[in-house]
Protein backbone atom coordinates (compact mmCIF):
# COMPACT_ATOMS: atom_id res chain seq x y z
CA UNK A 1 0.00 0.00 0.00
CA UNK A 2 1.31 3.37 -1.07
CA UNK A 3 0.04 6.83 0.09
CA UNK A 4 0.14 9.85 -1.94
CA UNK A 5 2.66 11.32 0.91
CA UNK A 6 5.02 8.44 -0.10
CA UNK A 7 5.37 8.55 -3.75
CA UNK A 8 5.12 12.49 -3.58
CA UNK A 9 8.28 12.49 -0.95
CA UNK A 10 10.08 9.65 -2.90
CA UNK A 11 10.14 11.24 -5.96
CA UNK A 12 11.43 14.30 -4.44
CA UNK A 13 14.08 13.44 -2.30
CA UNK A 14 15.93 10.77 -2.27
CA UNK A 15 17.62 7.71 0.44
CA UNK A 16 13.63 9.01 2.02
CA UNK A 17 12.60 5.72 3.11
CA UNK A 18 8.68 5.92 4.38
CA UNK A 19 6.75 3.12 6.63
CA UNK A 20 3.58 3.60 7.41
CA UNK A 21 3.07 2.20 10.78
CA UNK A 22 -0.91 2.49 11.17
CA UNK A 23 -3.48 3.74 9.71
CA UNK A 24 -2.99 7.50 10.03
CA UNK A 25 0.96 7.01 11.31
CA UNK A 26 3.71 7.25 8.87
CA UNK A 27 7.62 6.76 9.68
CA UNK A 28 10.00 8.76 7.64
CA UNK A 29 13.77 7.60 7.73
CA UNK A 30 15.73 10.16 6.14
CA UNK A 31 19.13 11.66 6.06
CA UNK A 32 20.40 14.39 8.67
CA UNK A 33 21.43 16.37 6.24
CA UNK A 34 17.92 17.22 4.65
CA UNK A 35 16.10 17.64 7.78
CA UNK A 36 15.01 21.13 6.99
CA UNK A 37 14.63 20.90 3.83
CA UNK A 38 11.55 17.87 4.02
CA UNK A 39 10.39 19.52 7.20
CA UNK A 40 9.73 22.49 5.14
CA UNK A 41 8.11 21.01 2.39
CA UNK A 42 6.01 19.43 4.50
CA UNK A 43 5.10 22.24 5.80
CA UNK A 44 3.98 23.82 2.86
CA UNK A 45 1.54 20.82 2.69
CA UNK A 46 -0.15 20.20 5.43
CA UNK A 47 1.69 19.38 8.24
CA UNK A 48 1.74 22.58 10.00
CA UNK A 49 2.30 21.70 13.48
CA UNK A 50 5.47 20.39 14.95
CA UNK A 51 3.92 18.62 17.67
CA UNK A 52 7.45 17.27 19.83
CA UNK A 53 11.06 16.80 18.68
CA UNK A 54 12.22 13.64 20.81
CA UNK A 55 15.55 11.40 20.40
CA UNK A 56 16.45 8.03 21.09
CA UNK A 57 19.74 6.45 22.23
CA UNK A 58 20.76 3.70 20.15
CA UNK A 59 24.05 2.88 22.24
CA UNK A 60 24.97 -0.19 20.63
CA UNK A 61 24.52 1.30 17.34
CA UNK A 62 26.47 4.32 18.07
CA UNK A 63 23.84 6.71 17.22
CA UNK A 64 21.14 8.88 17.80
CA UNK A 65 17.80 8.70 16.47
CA UNK A 66 15.78 12.40 16.39
CA UNK A 67 12.39 11.99 15.99
CA UNK A 68 10.38 14.97 14.67
CA UNK A 69 6.54 14.45 15.40
CA UNK A 70 4.33 16.89 12.70
CA UNK A 71 0.72 16.49 12.00
CA UNK A 72 -1.81 19.51 10.99
CA UNK A 73 -4.04 21.82 13.25
CA UNK A 74 -7.08 21.13 10.78
CA UNK A 75 -8.39 17.32 9.88
CA UNK A 76 -7.98 16.88 6.78
CA UNK A 77 -10.72 14.87 5.56
CA UNK A 78 -9.58 13.98 1.80
CA UNK A 79 -6.76 12.13 2.77
CA UNK A 80 -8.10 9.81 5.16
CA UNK A 81 -11.61 8.99 7.35
CA UNK A 82 -13.52 11.76 8.25
CA UNK A 83 -11.74 13.90 11.07
CA UNK A 84 -8.57 12.16 11.02
CA UNK A 85 -4.88 13.54 10.80
CA UNK A 86 -2.11 12.35 9.33
CA UNK A 87 0.82 11.89 12.08
CA UNK A 88 4.01 11.74 10.18
CA UNK A 89 7.02 10.74 12.21
CA UNK A 90 9.94 11.52 10.65
CA UNK A 91 13.42 10.07 11.89
CA UNK A 92 17.23 11.13 11.19
CA UNK A 93 20.40 9.18 12.34
CA UNK A 94 23.23 11.13 13.66
CA UNK A 95 26.00 10.01 15.45
CA UNK A 96 26.54 9.62 19.03
CA UNK A 97 30.23 10.64 19.05
CA UNK A 98 29.62 14.35 17.77
CA UNK A 99 25.93 14.31 17.17
CA UNK A 100 25.43 17.88 14.88
CA UNK A 101 21.56 18.31 13.17
CA UNK A 102 20.80 21.44 11.19
CA UNK A 103 18.08 23.38 13.46
CA UNK A 104 14.93 23.67 12.48
CA UNK A 105 13.63 27.01 14.07
CA UNK A 106 13.99 28.86 10.61
CA UNK A 107 10.54 26.25 9.41
CA UNK A 108 9.01 26.26 12.96
CA UNK A 109 9.70 28.63 15.69
CA UNK A 110 8.11 26.66 18.29
CA UNK A 111 11.25 24.09 18.09
CA UNK A 112 13.00 26.60 19.91
CA UNK A 113 12.70 24.75 23.42
CA UNK A 114 12.41 20.89 21.81
CA UNK A 115 15.52 22.07 20.32
CA UNK A 116 17.10 23.62 24.01
CA UNK A 117 15.93 20.47 25.93
CA UNK A 118 17.81 17.67 23.38
CA UNK A 119 20.82 19.87 24.08
CA UNK A 120 21.05 19.53 27.73
CA UNK A 121 19.46 15.83 27.82
CA UNK A 122 21.29 14.38 24.74
CA UNK A 123 23.86 16.46 24.02
CA UNK A 124 22.90 17.26 20.65
CA UNK A 125 24.05 20.34 19.39
CA UNK A 126 21.81 22.54 16.77
CA UNK A 127 23.38 24.60 14.80
CA UNK A 128 21.76 27.85 13.82
CA UNK A 129 20.20 27.87 17.04
CA UNK A 130 20.15 31.31 18.51
CA UNK A 131 20.49 30.63 22.23
CA UNK A 132 21.55 26.76 23.47
CA UNK A 133 21.46 27.52 26.86
CA UNK A 134 19.81 25.14 29.74
CA UNK A 135 15.85 24.65 30.03
CA UNK A 136 15.53 22.91 33.48
CA UNK A 137 18.55 21.34 34.67
CA UNK A 138 20.63 23.50 36.88
CA UNK A 139 23.86 21.37 37.78
CA UNK A 140 26.44 21.00 34.90
CA UNK A 141 26.60 16.72 34.33
CA UNK A 142 29.63 15.68 32.62
CA UNK A 143 27.51 13.33 30.35
CA UNK A 144 24.14 14.70 29.50
CA UNK A 145 21.76 12.86 31.59
CA UNK A 146 19.39 11.44 29.01
CA UNK A 147 21.95 9.31 27.56
CA UNK A 148 22.44 5.17 28.04
CA UNK A 149 25.61 5.55 29.20
CA UNK A 150 24.80 7.86 31.93
CA UNK A 151 25.21 5.92 35.35
CA UNK A 152 22.52 7.26 37.27
CA UNK A 153 22.68 5.19 40.59
CA UNK A 154 26.14 6.23 40.99
CA UNK A 155 25.31 9.69 40.20
CA UNK A 156 22.67 10.01 42.74
CA UNK A 157 24.71 8.08 45.30
CA UNK A 158 28.42 10.35 44.78
CA UNK A 159 25.76 13.82 44.32
CA UNK A 160 22.76 13.47 46.71
CA UNK A 161 24.08 11.17 49.10
CA UNK A 162 27.42 12.80 50.00
CA UNK A 163 25.69 15.57 51.32
CA UNK A 164 25.66 14.91 55.35
CA UNK A 165 22.18 15.59 57.89
CA UNK A 166 22.00 18.63 59.69
CA UNK A 167 22.65 17.61 63.35
CA UNK A 168 20.98 19.82 66.19
CA UNK B 1 -13.79 28.67 72.81
CA UNK B 2 -12.21 25.18 74.78
CA UNK B 3 -12.35 25.96 78.35
CA UNK B 4 -10.02 23.30 79.45
CA UNK B 5 -7.82 25.68 77.64
CA UNK B 6 -7.79 28.93 79.07
CA UNK B 7 -4.71 28.09 81.60
CA UNK B 8 -2.84 27.37 78.21
CA UNK B 9 -3.94 30.82 76.86
CA UNK B 10 -3.48 32.70 80.04
CA UNK B 11 -0.05 30.96 80.70
CA UNK B 12 1.05 32.22 76.57
CA UNK B 13 -1.38 33.96 74.74
CA UNK B 14 1.16 34.74 71.97
CA UNK B 15 1.93 30.75 71.15
CA UNK B 16 -2.16 30.06 71.38
CA UNK B 17 -2.78 32.93 68.79
CA UNK B 18 0.09 31.68 67.06
CA UNK B 19 -1.29 27.61 67.04
CA UNK B 20 -4.55 28.72 65.63
CA UNK B 21 -3.64 30.98 62.97
CA UNK B 22 -1.35 29.37 60.61
CA UNK B 23 -1.37 30.82 57.48
CA UNK B 24 0.40 28.33 54.28
CA UNK B 25 2.30 30.06 52.04
CA UNK B 26 0.74 29.06 48.49
CA UNK B 27 3.89 27.29 47.56
CA UNK B 28 2.96 24.45 44.93
CA UNK B 29 5.60 22.06 44.51
CA UNK B 30 5.02 18.45 42.65
CA UNK B 31 1.82 16.98 42.66
CA UNK B 32 1.02 17.44 45.88
CA UNK B 33 -0.66 20.69 45.55
CA UNK B 34 -3.49 19.05 43.89
CA UNK B 35 -5.11 18.16 47.36
CA UNK B 36 -4.30 21.14 48.59
CA UNK B 37 -7.46 23.25 46.72
CA UNK B 38 -10.19 20.88 48.22
CA UNK B 39 -8.14 21.40 51.86
CA UNK B 40 -8.70 24.90 51.91
CA UNK B 41 -12.27 25.02 50.04
CA UNK B 42 -15.61 24.11 51.50
CA UNK B 43 -15.64 20.70 51.13
CA UNK B 44 -12.82 19.90 53.86
CA UNK B 45 -12.59 23.72 55.02
CA UNK B 46 -9.26 24.07 56.88
CA UNK B 47 -10.66 27.47 58.13
CA UNK B 48 -12.26 25.37 60.61
CA UNK B 49 -8.15 24.81 61.90
CA UNK B 50 -7.45 28.21 61.77
CA UNK B 51 -5.08 27.14 58.25
CA UNK B 52 -5.77 29.81 55.79
CA UNK B 53 -3.43 30.18 52.40
CA UNK B 54 -1.57 33.68 51.75
CA UNK B 55 -0.43 35.39 49.02
CA UNK B 56 3.40 35.91 50.03
CA UNK B 57 5.89 34.58 52.02
CA UNK B 58 5.73 37.59 54.42
CA UNK B 59 2.52 37.30 55.52
CA UNK B 60 2.90 32.93 56.02
CA UNK B 61 4.19 31.29 58.78
CA UNK B 62 3.25 27.66 57.84
CA UNK B 63 5.03 25.94 54.58
CA UNK B 64 3.88 22.79 53.12
CA UNK B 65 6.48 21.05 50.39
CA UNK B 66 3.79 19.19 48.51
CA UNK B 67 5.72 16.77 46.70
CA UNK B 68 9.25 16.20 45.14
CA UNK B 69 11.49 18.71 44.98
CA UNK B 70 14.33 19.63 41.86
CA UNK B 71 17.08 21.25 42.21
CA UNK B 72 15.64 24.46 40.87
CA UNK B 73 12.63 24.29 43.05
CA UNK B 74 14.98 24.03 45.84
CA UNK B 75 15.84 27.46 45.26
CA UNK B 76 12.37 28.82 45.13
CA UNK B 77 11.87 26.94 48.68
CA UNK B 78 15.19 28.33 49.81
CA UNK B 79 14.02 32.07 49.10
CA UNK B 80 10.68 32.02 50.01
CA UNK B 81 11.19 29.98 53.62
CA UNK B 82 14.30 32.68 54.64
CA UNK B 83 11.45 34.99 54.02
CA UNK B 84 8.84 34.03 56.48
CA UNK B 85 8.68 35.95 59.57
CA UNK B 86 9.35 33.85 62.62
CA UNK B 87 8.06 31.39 63.86
CA UNK B 88 7.68 29.55 61.11
CA UNK B 89 6.80 25.88 60.67
CA UNK B 90 7.56 23.88 57.98
CA UNK B 91 5.53 20.19 56.54
CA UNK B 92 6.74 17.63 54.41
CA UNK B 93 3.80 16.53 52.82
CA UNK B 94 4.07 13.70 50.74
CA UNK B 95 6.79 10.58 50.41
CA UNK B 96 9.04 12.72 47.82
CA UNK B 97 10.03 15.58 50.33
CA UNK B 98 10.86 12.51 53.17
CA UNK B 99 13.72 10.15 50.94
CA UNK B 100 12.83 11.33 47.47
CA UNK B 101 9.88 8.05 47.23
CA UNK B 102 9.80 7.42 43.72
CA UNK B 103 12.70 9.50 42.44
CA UNK B 104 15.28 8.07 44.32
CA UNK B 105 17.37 7.79 41.44
CA UNK B 106 16.29 10.68 39.95
CA UNK B 107 19.57 12.86 39.06
CA UNK B 108 17.85 16.06 39.55
CA UNK B 109 15.65 15.91 42.40
CA UNK B 110 16.89 16.28 46.22
CA UNK B 111 16.50 12.92 48.28
CA UNK B 112 16.21 14.35 51.78
CA UNK B 113 14.59 17.81 52.65
CA UNK B 114 15.63 18.29 55.69
CA UNK B 115 19.48 18.35 55.00
CA UNK B 116 18.56 21.98 53.48
CA UNK B 117 16.33 23.57 55.37
CA UNK B 118 14.61 22.08 58.23
CA UNK B 119 11.52 20.66 58.86
CA UNK B 120 9.10 19.99 61.56
CA UNK B 121 6.77 17.75 61.08
CA UNK B 122 5.84 14.94 58.19
CA UNK B 123 2.64 13.49 56.83
CA UNK B 124 3.40 10.20 55.01
CA UNK B 125 1.65 8.75 51.78
CA UNK B 126 1.30 9.79 48.06
CA UNK B 127 -0.90 10.63 48.21
CA UNK B 128 -1.63 11.62 51.87
CA UNK B 129 -5.36 12.13 51.72
CA UNK B 130 -7.18 15.75 52.61
CA UNK B 131 -7.85 14.69 56.19
CA UNK B 132 -4.41 13.84 57.02
CA UNK B 133 -3.39 17.44 56.46
CA UNK B 134 -5.63 17.99 59.63
CA UNK B 135 -4.07 15.41 61.39
CA UNK B 136 -0.61 16.83 60.51
CA UNK B 137 -2.03 20.47 61.58
CA UNK B 138 -3.41 19.19 65.01
CA UNK B 139 0.19 17.36 65.65
CA UNK B 140 2.03 20.16 64.88
CA UNK B 141 -0.45 22.15 67.71
CA UNK B 142 0.83 19.50 70.15
CA UNK B 143 4.22 20.02 68.93
CA UNK B 144 3.65 24.03 69.14
CA UNK B 145 2.40 23.29 72.69
CA UNK B 146 5.61 21.34 73.50
CA UNK B 147 7.87 23.94 72.45
CA UNK B 148 9.39 21.51 70.03
CA UNK B 149 8.22 22.54 66.45
CA UNK B 150 11.68 24.82 66.83
CA UNK B 151 12.89 24.74 63.21
CA UNK B 152 13.40 28.38 62.41
CA UNK B 153 15.07 28.22 65.88
CA UNK B 154 17.36 25.01 64.32
CA UNK B 155 18.00 26.94 61.14
CA UNK B 156 19.40 29.87 62.86
CA UNK B 157 21.97 27.72 65.11
CA UNK B 158 22.72 25.51 62.38
CA UNK B 159 22.96 28.27 59.74
CA UNK B 160 26.18 27.35 58.67
CA UNK B 161 25.72 24.08 58.28
CA UNK B 162 21.98 24.55 56.42
CA UNK B 163 24.08 26.92 53.78
CA UNK B 164 26.74 24.55 52.85
CA UNK B 165 24.66 22.18 51.90
CA UNK B 166 22.59 24.30 50.34
CA UNK B 167 25.77 25.33 48.45
CA UNK B 168 27.22 22.20 47.92
CA UNK B 169 24.21 20.63 45.68
CA UNK B 170 23.03 24.24 44.09
CA UNK B 171 26.58 25.41 43.44
CA UNK B 172 26.54 29.27 43.55
CA UNK B 173 23.95 30.98 45.51
CA UNK B 174 23.04 34.35 44.33
CA UNK B 175 21.79 36.11 47.82
CA UNK B 176 23.47 36.83 51.15
CA UNK B 177 23.64 34.62 54.06
CA UNK B 178 20.31 35.00 56.14
CA UNK B 179 22.52 35.07 59.26
CA UNK B 180 25.82 36.08 58.80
Amino acid sequence: MTSPLQEDLESRFKDVEVRALEQNRVSVLVPSGSIPLILRYLKDNGRDHLALISCVDWIEQGEFEVVYVLTSYMPNDTEHGPGQRLHVLLKTRIPREDPQLKSAIAVFDNAEPYERELHELYGVNFEGHPRLIPLFLEREYEIPPFRKDFDMRKYVEETFGSIPSVDG
Amino acid sequence: MDRNQITKWLKSPAKMANKYSLHAVYFCTGCGIIEIPPVITSRWDAERFGVLPVATPRQGNLFMITGYVSLKTLRAIIRTYEQMPDPKYTVGFGSCPINGGMYWDSYNTIKHLDKYIPVDGWIAGCMPRPEAVFIGVTHLWTLIDKGKADGYVRYKKNYAAYRRNQELILGKIDWPPLYP
